[in-house]
């Protein structure tokens, strides 16, 4: 579904913030990247969405070169993958459901269709009896969840998220990646960037390791997660 | 992708984003309305300007003086030729006539006329301009052709004052044109920094409508239609302010300049003035909006 190959990306004035980055995530599979602050998470999944450029390398997303594709064909690579930014936040002047139908919106289907769908999706992360309130007046679990809800609303072929749980408790932080395996159990390759070692050890899940750009560790899930369960 | 669900969300869009920055909109729709209001002030005052000129015009005549002791037949034989030549009518003014007018209008002095000898006045034949042949060089070209003749002695047909008159109009025209140009830029130029604005306190919006895979054309068309709204609006306003001014005023104009032209209601905006006014907004709108969207939402 992602396949990279030797990907370099260096911003202007800093050391390369990949380099040599070889990954390949298949159809339906379920992906920590974590590392250190300053590896080169963001950057990754900024790459595979095209909100950043190569400097080199190639970038396969779902069989299209992400590397050769032209500005005008950005938005439709976008409309096959959801993102769960933390600087991606809701609108606070629209409703949670208007949040999520933003989506919908942008692929041009009807009112009343998007608003079955919309509610299929808030039911389906826990939301429903929540759709006429406003962004501000929900936790920030309950945030998170529209925003996965927004991500996914389309049926996109993959989800990419960014420190999904960053700033939540530790029961909201479960709340959230059950959700997110469960979108993955239906079929949609997810990828989520963390540095969270608690998650991965109890995940079980491939975990791809970044140090300073590079590709340091990519293991199973059984394995990762006995690594992170002993501390190393 | 259905059509009408685009249009509804564009509309829904652009009406949201207004409602939400009422501020800065009413800035453009204002500066449309104003910039509006003053094409319909100018278009009236172009109208009166332009009954004044022909009015003027119209009291343009040619005054051809013969040479003494030219007969009287031959004076009415030429006075014919020069009535068909400037497609006009011409009248001969015999000497006493000359005289008497002379008397008249120097009305107390005029006994002292009386005293002289002889009549030292000439001849004259007065010649009508028709309405299409009072340009300067028309009658120049006439008035030459005209002393070359062997009785004339001289021509007078204002010259100065119809090459006066001419310069003034050209200099309306063009400090109209000048005036048109300058309120179409600033207007635009305000009204796009507006949009500016109101694009900016939705750039977190567009950045989203980004990331779930909108195009930019997707992005802009509301702000577009943002813009012809204002324009819309304003120019309503405009028209608004037009049709209550020559209401409350325009009957007393009409009279005030009813010496110029057939009492006409001179402010009172026509459906087609309407029209091209409402146009001469939405214009002014979507031009701003244009450049707005183009400055800002590159990337
Ligand atoms: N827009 C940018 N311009 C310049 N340098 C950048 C930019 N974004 C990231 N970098 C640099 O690239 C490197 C990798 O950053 P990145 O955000 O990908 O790291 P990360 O692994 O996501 O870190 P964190 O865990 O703190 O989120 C860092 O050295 C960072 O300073
Ligand atoms: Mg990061």
């Amino acid at each position: 579904m992602i396949q990279m190959f030797h990907v370099y990306k260096a911003y202007p004035g800093d050391p390369p913030a990949l380099s040599d980055v070889n990954l390949h995530v298949r159809k339906g599979e379920f992906l920590f990247l974590t590392g250190p602050s300053g590896a080169g998470k963001t950057t990754l999944l900024k790459l595979v969405f095209c909100a950043e450029r190569a400097t080199s390398g190639q970038i396969l997303v779902g069989g299209r070169n992400v590397a050769r594709i032209r500005e005008s064909g950005i938005p439709y690579l976008r409309r096959n993958i959801g993102v769960v930014f933390q600087d991606f936040k809701l609108l606070p002047r629209r409703t949670v459901a208007d949040n999520v139908a933003f989506t919908l919106d942008v692929l041009g289907v009807p009112r009343e269709e998007a608003r079955g769908r919309v509610m299929a999706m808030l039911k389906r992360v826990g939301l429903e009896h929540k759709a006429d309130s406003f962004p501000l007046k929900l936790s920030g679990g309950e945030q998170q969840r529209v925003v996965i809800a927004r991500a996914l609303v389309n049926d996109p072929a993959i989800l990419l998220a960014d420190e999904p749980t960053g700033n939540l408790d530790p029961a909201l932080t479960i709340e959230i990646m059950d959700l997110l395996s469960d979108v993955n159990v239906r079929g949609t390759t997810v990828v989520v960037a963390t540095h969270d070692a608690s998650l991965i050890a109890r995940y079980h899940k491939r975990t791809v390791q970044l140090e300073r750009g590079k590709v340091v560790a990519d293991q199973d899930g059984v394995k990762a997660a006995r690594k992170m369960a002993s501390g190393e | 992708m259905s059509v009408v669900a685009k249009a509804t969300y564009f509309f829904r869009t652009a009406l949201h984003g207004m409602w939400h920055a009422p501020f800065v909109h009413v800035i453009a729709v204002a500066t449309i309305a104003i910039a509006v209001f003053s094409f319909g002030l100018a278009y009236g005052a172009a109208r009166w300007v332009e009954a004044l000129l022909s009015s003027i015009g119209g009291e343009v005549q040619m005054t051809v003086y013969l040479a003494q002791d030219t007969p009287p037949e031959q004076a009415e034989e030429l006075a014919r030729a020069l009535a068909s030549r400037a497609g006009g009518g011409a009248r001969v003014v015999p000497k006493e006539e000359a005289l008497r007018r002379l008397s008249s209008e120097l009305g107390g002095l005029g006994g002292a006329l009386e005293a002289l000898p002889v009549n030292p006045l000439p001849q004259s034949i007065e010649v009508e301009l028709p309405a299409g042949r009072r340009q300067v060089g028309e009658v120049r070209e006439l008035a030459e052709k005209v002393r070359a003749l062997p009785m004339v002695a001289a021509v007078d047909y204002g010259e100065e004052a119809l090459a006066r008159l001419e310069a003034v109009a050209r200099l309306l025209r063009f400090g109209g044109l000048a005036g048109f140009a300058v309120v179409v830029l600033t207007t635009v130029v305000i009204v796009s920094a507006t949009l500016q604005l109101a694009i900016y306190a939705r750039r977190e919006e567009v950045e989203i409508q980004k990331l779930v895979g909108a195009t930019d054309r997707f992005v802009r068309v509301p702000f577009l239609i943002e813009g012809l709204l204002q324009g819309l609006l304003g120019s309503a306003l405009a028209l608004l302010g037009l049709w209550l001014l020559s209401w409350a005023v325009g009957s007393e104009l009409a009279e005030a300049f009813a010496f110029l032209a057939p009492a006409e209601r001179v402010l009172l905006i026509d459906p087609r003035r309407a029209g091209e006014l409402l146009a001469v907004g939405c214009g002014l709108g979507l031009l701003g909006s244009l450049v707005a969207v183009r400055r800002f939402l590159r990337s």
